[in-house]
C-alpha cells in the first residue's frame, strides 16, 4: 500500500504542470537572468585604468616630473597602470571628451596643476590623489634638500640634491604593507545561494499539494481516503516522501545547472553542499506541511502564503539586494536566525568563505530544529483527526 | 460604454488582488531606492576603512590614523574576526588596516614593521591603499634624514596637505538626477508586472469561452471591441502611471520640479502605453490564469534584468546589451540615462530621446496589429 501510494503521488506531482514550472523551471530561468545581469558587475567594479586627458601646453612640455609620471602610470605594460591617457591640445577638446563621458577629467598645468571633472566620484578622487601625490613628492624632495643644506652648509647644492634623489629612489614601501585579503570575495555568489534557498522553500508547495489530497476538509480525494481503511500515517508519510523525492530532483537539476553551466563557486566541500541541500529541502517540505495543516483555507491561499513566506525570507537573506542580509545580520540578527532562507544562504556562504565549519554546522542544526518543530506541530494537529460530518 | 461598464465591474470584483499587487510593487520600488543608497551602484569619493590598532595611539601611529581618518569614512566594527570578515565580504568596509604592536618604535628604529591589510579590490579600496602607502612612504623619506619623531610627523603632515585645484564642470545636480534615474528605471519592472498581471487577469473574463461567443455573434465589430477594451485597459494603466508619478514627487521632490522631471514623466508615459499594448497582446494569447503568473514573472523580471532596470546598463556584458535592443524596455531605460545627463534643452540634445520614443511607438503599433490579427484568427476557429 505504501509503495502504491508513493508511486501514484509521484505521478500526480509530475503531471501538475504549474507546480513543476515553479519548482523546476522558474529557479533555473531566474538563475539565467542573474547570470546575464551579474556576470560582469564585479569585473567593472574591480580597479582598471581610469580614462583621463592631459592638455599639452608649454608648461606641460617643460615639466619633466608630470610628463614622466603620467607616462609611466599610463604605460600599457606597467602592472600598476592607473590611467588611460589621451593627449589633447585645447581645453575645448577636453570639455568635449568630458561631456561625451569618454574621460573622467582632464589636467591643465599652468602655474599650478588644475583638474577639471564632471562630477564627484571615486575615479575622479583617484585622479586628484595621483596629481596630489606628484606635488607631494616634489615638496618632500625640496624639504629634504633644505634639511640637508641646513645640516652641512659648505657642500654644493646640486650634489646634495642628487644625493637626496638617489636615497629616496632606493626606498621602497612594498615590504611595509602586506596584503592578506581572502581571494574569495565575490559577493555575487550570494544571489545564487538565495536562489537555491528559494528553490528549497518552494518545494513546500509540493508537500502542501500532496498533503491536501489526504485531508478530508480539503479535497474530495481526501474525503474518500479518510473513509478508507488504510493507515493515515503511512499515507501521509508516502505523500511526503514522494514530494521530497520530486523536490530533490528539482534541486539537483538547479545545482547541476548552477555549478556546471553558470560556474558558480560553492566552495570545495561537495558532500556538505549536498547535505545542506537535503536539509534545506526538508525545511521547505515541513513549511509546506505546516501551512497545509494549520491554515484552513483553499489551496490558492495556501500557495500564496508559502510563496509570500519564501519571497520575504529570500528578500531578507539578500536576493533583491545582497547588502540586505548583512544589514539584518548586523542589526536584528534574531530575524535571520529563524528565517530558513537565511539559514540556507548562510550555510552556503560559510562553506564558500570560511575555513572552519562551526558556522555551517550551526546552520544545519538550526534548519533541523526548524523542520522538526514544524513537523511536530503538524503531527499533533493531524493526529486522530476525525469528522462526524463534513 | 457597455464594454467599459462591464470592464469596471470585473475590475471592482478583483479589487483586493489589484490593490495588494500595486502596493507590493510600489513598496519594492521605494525599498529599491533606499537600498541603492548603500548598494553596489553608489560611488563614494571616500573609502570605508576599518583600522585595527594593536599599537599605542601615540606619535607616528596616531598621526597615521588621523591622516587616514580625515580622508576616509571610518567604520567601527566590534573586534571579532567573523564580524570583520563579514563586513569585508558585504562591502561594509573596503579596506582593513591592521597596525601591529610596537609599530611606532619599530618604524622609528627603521625596522620596517609590516602593516597587514585586507581589501575588496574595487575603486574605493584603491583610494584607501593609496592613502596608506603615501603616508608610510613620505614618513619613511623624512625618517631617513631626520631623527626627531615630532619633526617627522610635522613634515609629513605638512607635505600631505597638498590639495590640487579641482573644478567641477557640470552644473547639474548629478546625485539627485541619477537617483531619479534609478527610480524610473525600476518602474520598468513595476509597470510591466503590474500591467501584464492585472490586464491579463481582467482579459481572461472577456476571453471566457461563453462570453466571447456571445460577443462574436453580436453586431459589434471585433476591432471596435478591441479598441474599447484597449481604452478601458489604458485608463487602468494610466492610473498606475499617475500613482508612480505622484510617488516620484513625494520621494524626489526637487528633481521632479524641473524640465528633467517632466521628461522622465513623459518617457514613462510612452513606456506605459507600450506595456499596455504588450499586456493586451498577452491577454489575447492566453486564457490560463496560472500561465499568466508564470509569464508575468518571466517577462517582467527578464526584461528588467536584461535591459538594465536592476543593474545599471554599463555593468551588463556586451552580448546582453545587444539582445536587449530587441526589447522595448531597453529604449525606455537608455532614454532615462540620457535625460539624467542632459545639460541643455534644444532639438539637438533631445533628438536621441525622441528617437527612442519613436521606437517605443513603433513597438506599440506592432503589438496592436498582432493582437488584432490574433483576435481575428481566434474568432474564426471559435
Amino acid at each position: 500500500m505504501f509503495t502504491h501510494n508513493l508511486k501514484y503521488s509521484l505521478k500526480i506531482l509530475f503531471k501538475n504542470k504549474t507546480l513543476i514550472f515553479w519548482t523546476f523551471a522558474f529557479p533555473i530561468i531566474l538563475g539565467v537572468f542573474f547570470y546575464l545581469a551579474f556576470s560582469n558587475i564585479e569585473k567593472t567594479e574591480t580597479f582598471s585604468s581610469i580614462p583621463i586627458a592631459v592638455i599639452e601646453n608649454d608648461t606641460w612640455n617643460n615639466s619633466l616630473t608630470y610628463k614622466e609620471t603620467i607616462k609611466v602610470l599610463s604605460d600599457k605594460n606597467n602592472e600598476d597602470r592607473i590611467f588611460k591617457t589621451t593627449y589633447i591640445k585645447t581645453e575645448k577638446e577636453g570639455q568635449k571628451l568630458l561631456n561625451e563621458d569618454n574621460i573622467v577629467g582632464y589636467l591643465i598645468i599652468d602655474d599650478t596643476p588644475k583638474i577639471i571633472i564632471k562630477k564627484n566620484g571615486t575615479s575622479e578622487t583617484i585622479f586628484k590623489q595621483v596629481i596630489d601625490e606628484i606635488q607631494e613628492k616634489e615638496k618632500t624632495i625640496e624639504n629634504l634638500v633644505q634639511i640637508e643644506i641646513s645640516k652641512n652648509k659648505e657642500e654644493n647644492i646640486e650634489m646634495i640634491y642628487n644625493q637626496v634623489i638617489t636615497k629616496v629612489m632606493n626606498l621602497s614601501i612594498e615590504e611595509n604593507i602586506k596584503d592578506v585579503s581572502s581571494s574569495k570575495l565575490s559577493y555575487v555568489v550570494i544571489e545564487y545561494y538565495t536562489l537555491i534557498a528559494m528553490s528549497c522553500l518552494y518545494s513546500g508547495t509540493l508537500a502542501m499539494c500532496m498533503v491536501n489530497k489526504c485531508l478530508a476538509n480539503m479535497s474530495s480525494n481526501g474525503k474518500r481516503v479518510s473513509v478508507s481503511s488504510i493507515s493515515k500515517g503511512k499515507l501521509i508519510l508516502g505523500s511526503l516522501i514522494s514530494s521530497y523525492i520530486a523536490a530533490i530532483i528539482g534541486l539537483a537539476l538547479l545545482l547541476i545547472f548552477t555549478t556546471l553551466i553558470l560556474k558558480v563557486d560553492f566552495g570545495s566541500h561537495f558532500a556538505l553542499i549536498i547535505l545542506l541541500s537535503l536539509v534545506g529541502t526538508l525545511s521547505g517540505l515541513s513549511l509546506g506541511t505546516f501551512t497545509s495543516v494549520i491554515c484552513k483555507s483553499n489551496e490558492n491561499t495556501k500557495i500564496g502564503i508559502i510563496i509570500a513566506i519564501t519571497m520575504l525570507g529570500c528578500f531578507l537573506s539578500g536576493m533583491m539586494g545582497i547588502t540586505m542580509k548583512y544589514i539584518i545580520d548586523k542589526n536584528v540578527p534574531i530575524i535571520n536566525k529563524i528565517n530558513p532562507a537565511s539559514m540556507i544562504t548562510d550555510g552556503f556562504y560559510s562553506l564558500y568563505y570560511y575555513e572552519g565549519l562551526e558556522r555551517y554546522i550551526f546552520n544545519i542544526i538550526s534548519l533541523l530544529i526548524f523542520s522538526f518543530i514544524l513537523l511536530f506541530i503538524s503531527y499533533l494537529n493531524l493526529r486522530r483527526q476525525s469528522y462526524d460530518s463534513i | 460604454m457597455t464594454v467599459f461598464k462591464a470592464y469596471i465591474k470585473v475590475l471592482l470584483k478583483s479589487k483586493f488582488t489589484i490593490l495588494l499587487y500595486t502596493v507590493m510593487l510600489v513598496v519594492f520600488g521605494i525599498l529599491n531606492m533606499q537600498m541603492n543608497d548603500t548598494g553596489m551602484n553608489y560611488t563614494s569619493s571616500k573609502a570605508d576603512v576599518l583600522i585595527i590598532n594593536d599599537d599605542e595611539n601615540k606619535g607616528v601611529t596616531k598621526s597615521l590614523i588621523d591622516y587616514i581618518s580625515s580622508n576616509s569614512n571610518i567604520i567601527e566594527i566590534e573586534n571579532d574576526k567573523e564580524k570583520i570578515s563579514d563586513a569585508l565580504f558585504y562591502r561594509d568596509v573596503n579596506f582593513i588596516i591592521n597596525i601591529p604592536k610596537n609599530f611606532r618604535t619599530d618604524f622609528l628604529e627603521g625596522k620596517n614593521p609590516q602593516i597587514e591589510i585586507q581589501r575588496t579590490n574595487d575603486y574605493p579600496s584603491y583610494l584607501a591603499y593609496n592613502l596608506l602607502s603615501k603616508y608610510i612612504e613620505t614618513a619613511g623619506y623624512y625618517l631617513e634624514f631626520i631623527n626627531d619623531e615630532n619633526q617627522i610627523i610635522k613634515n609629513t603632515e605638512e607635505t600631505l596637505k597638498t590639495n590640487t585645484n579641482v573644478e567641477i564642470s557640470s552644473k547639474l545636480d548629478n546625485d539627485g538626477l541619477s537617483k531619479a534615474k534609478t527610480f524610473f528605471n525600476f518602474s520598468n519592472y513595476t509597470m510591466l508586472s503590474g500591467c501584464i498581471f492585472i490586464i491579463c487577469l481582467l482579459m481572461t473574463v472577456f476571453n471566457n469561452e461563453k462570453i466571447s461567443k456571445r460577443t462574436i455573434i453580436s453586431s459589434t465589430n471585433y476591432k471596435a471591441l478591441n479598441r474599447k477594451l484597449m481604452i478601458s485597459n489604458g485608463l487602468f494603466a494610466i492610473t498606475l502611471w499617475l500613482i508612480y508619478v505622484i510617488l516620484s514627487f513625494i520621494i524626489l521632490r526637487k528633481q521632479m520640479l524641473s524640465f528633467h522631471g517632466l521628461l522622465y514623466i513623459i518617457n514613462l508615459f510612452v513606456f506605459t502605453l507600450t506595456t499596455l499594448s504588450i499586456s493586451f497582446l498577452l491577454g489575447k494569447i492566453t486564457n490560463n490564469k496560472e500561465a499568466i503568473n508564470g509569464m508575468v514573472n518571466v517577462i517582467a523580471l527578464g526584461s528588467s534584468f536584461l535591459c538594465g532596470s536592476f543593474v545599471p546598463i554599463e555593468y551588463l556584458p556586451k552580448f546582453v546589451v545587444n539582445i536587449a535592443h530587441l526589447l522595448p524596455s531597453y529604449w525606455f531605460i537608455i532614454s532615462n540615462g540620457k535625460i539624467s545627463t542632459l545639460e541643455s534643452f534644444n532639438f539637438e540634445t533631445l533628438k536621441p530621446i525622441l528617437f527612442n520614443m519613436t521606437i517605443l511607438i513603433i513597438f506599440i503599433i506592432i503589438f496592436t496589429i498582432i493582437s488584432n490579427i490574433i483576435t481575428k484568427y481566434k474568432r474564426k476557429i471559435a
